[in-house]
């Protein structure tokens, strides 16, 4: 039996096992999107208040440290915040929103969010603090305060750096695998904040040990729909990040 | 009539003392140019006069500077209003990657001018600094696609848009060529008739050419402060006459 490319990518229903198997993709697909968009859309307010913090308000001192701890953040393997997820996050969600299981999408956002955090707060700090530093000193000059400088005139200024420490972020959360199996849930079915859902990536690893042939080369389908993606967000940033530079030479 | 009177000035970076007890007036309306050699603590001093070195760590200031009648380094005085007051132009032009119109309107913006007055202000700062004719047309155009004279133009502009007292000028012309440097020297000459202004110059030449007063810095101590034509023509002290005769410098 052939998967046609129209009920693969919009299919709503997932049942590998069932005769005959459906097939259908459409819930990891927006599930990795959803969430993925979720935490970007958290992260990256987070990390460049964060980044603007630590590079430009606090005393160099704390700076340096939190600067350390921060890329030690970066290095730890997602299984290790995959389980912390499991021990705080997942209790945490289950008594807040009062459910009986707290392996929901939100507390793979929240995974998602506090893992990516490392990552797109220390390419922010460098491309901020990489800003002409003449910029500032003419804004003191006109007597405008350090905190409404940065973020009219500098955090702006860094834009294009910015946007290369989002684009790090997304393709992260877009391809984690690890760390949101654990606290997903990882059923297949149509995403909502406060369910169990799977992701394309754990849609690959759930199956593919015990996959036959067909289920096999539908795993490898969503690979390629999930390279697709990433190409496609990459292609997308990079136009962006491309015309954020030339307007600030 | 003098606008800002040094008492007993002193600036130690650390345990080294840069300025060494300055006892100076500066007159109204008038170009007052600060000449020495590289090192000398003539541009610490012209931070001095608006409180620019608040900015750098380590840096003790003793005496007082008084301007409209206060001390400007009084414990109750907001920095950012003297800089309001006295504004300063730096030796690389440095416009903020803005659009020319909303370099000079970002300050007045900030402190609190409606935006029905702004393009008043845009265009009365750009005519000031006789850039207005050169750039009337473009007022959207990012300000970095200005010739680097007329950046430094701009900077003045933007400086003038927030009506200081006193215009402060750190080499602002050492960057530029001969012919945007003369343009700006013009422009001065037109500009202390509404403004004070202290310039920082390298340039014997300019300061004999435009400085109503000229004041002769060496290691921190200010040997002589006088006419500019005395400086140059009848200099009292044997260092200053071997400084503007260039044996040193």
């Amino acid at each position: 039996m052939k998967v046609g490319l129209k009920e693969f990518l919009f299919g709503p229903v997932w049942d590998s096992a069932n005769e005959p198997p459906k097939y259908g993709i459409l819930a990891f697909i927006l599930a990795s999107f959803g969430s993925s968009f979720l935490t970007v859309l958290f992260a990256v307010p987070i990390s460049i208040l964060v980044a603007v913090a630590i590079g430009q308000l606090l005393p160099s001192a704390v700076g340096t440290v939190l600067r350390s701890i921060i890329s030690l953040l970066a290095g730890i393997p997602s299984v290790i915040y995959g389980f912390m997820g499991l021990v705080f996050v997942v209790p945490f969600v289950q008594r807040v929103f009062n459910l009986s299981s707290g392996l929901t999408m939100v507390s793979a956002v929240i995974v998602l969010i506090i893992m990516t955090l490392p990552t797109i707060i220390s390419v922010s700090e460098t491309s901020i603090n990489s800003v002409d530093k003449s910029y500032l000193e003419a804004a003191y000059s006109l007597g405008v305060r350090k905190e409404y400088a940065l973020f009219t005139i500098i955090i702006p200024a860094a834009k294009s750096g910015i946007m290369a420490a989002v684009q790090l972020g997304i393709g992260r959360a877009i391809g984690e695998t690890m760390a949101v199996i654990m606290v997903a849930g990882n059923i297949p079915q149509m995403p909502s904040m406060l369910k169990p859902v799977r992701f394309l990536t754990t849609a690959i690893v759930t199956e593919m040990s015990y996959a036959t042939e067909q289920t096999r080369g539908v795993l490898i389908g969503i690979g390629l729909v999930l390279f697709v993606f990433i190409f496609i967000i990459n292609s997308v940033f990079r136009f962006l990040i491309k015309k954020a530079g030339m307007i600030h030479g | 009539m003098s606008i800002i009177t040094t008492t007993n000035i002193n600036l130690y970076y650390g345990d080294k003392q840069a300025i060494k007890d300055i006892n100076m007036d500066i007159e109204k309306n008038e170009i007052t140019a600060l000449i020495g050699p590289s090192g000398c603590g003539k541009s610490t001093f012209l931070r001095i006069l608006n409180r620019m070195n608040d900015t750098i760590t380590n840096c003790k200031i003793t005496g007082e500077v008084i301007f409209d009648n206060i001390n400007i380094y009084d414990s109750k005085i907001d920095p950012m209003l003297i800089r309001k007051k006295i504004g300063m132009v730096f030796q690389k032009p440095n416009p903020f990657p803005l659009s020319i119109y909303d370099n000079i309107a970002y300050a007045p913006k900030y402190h609190g001018k409606k935006k029905g007055e702004l393009d008043e202000i845009v265009e009365n700062s750009l005519m000031a600094a006789a850039l207005w004719d050169e750039v009337k047309d473009r007022l959207n155009k990012s300000a970095l696609s200005l010739s680097g004279g007329q950046q430094q133009r701009l900077c003045i502009a933007r400086t003038i848009a927030l009506n200081p007292e006193v215009i402060l000028m750190d080499e602002a012309t050492s960057a530029l060529d001969p012919i945007s440097t003369y343009k700006i020297e013009d422009l001065l000459n037109e500009l202390k008739k509404t403004y004070t202004v202290v310039i920082v110059t390298h340039n014997m030449q300019q300061a004999s050419r435009i400085a109503d007063k000229t004041a002769f810095f060496l290691y921190g101590d200010l040997i002589e402060y006088d006419l500019t034509s005395n400086i140059f023509t009848n200099p009292k002290n044997k260092e200053t006459a071997d400084y503007v005769s260039g044996y040193f410098g």
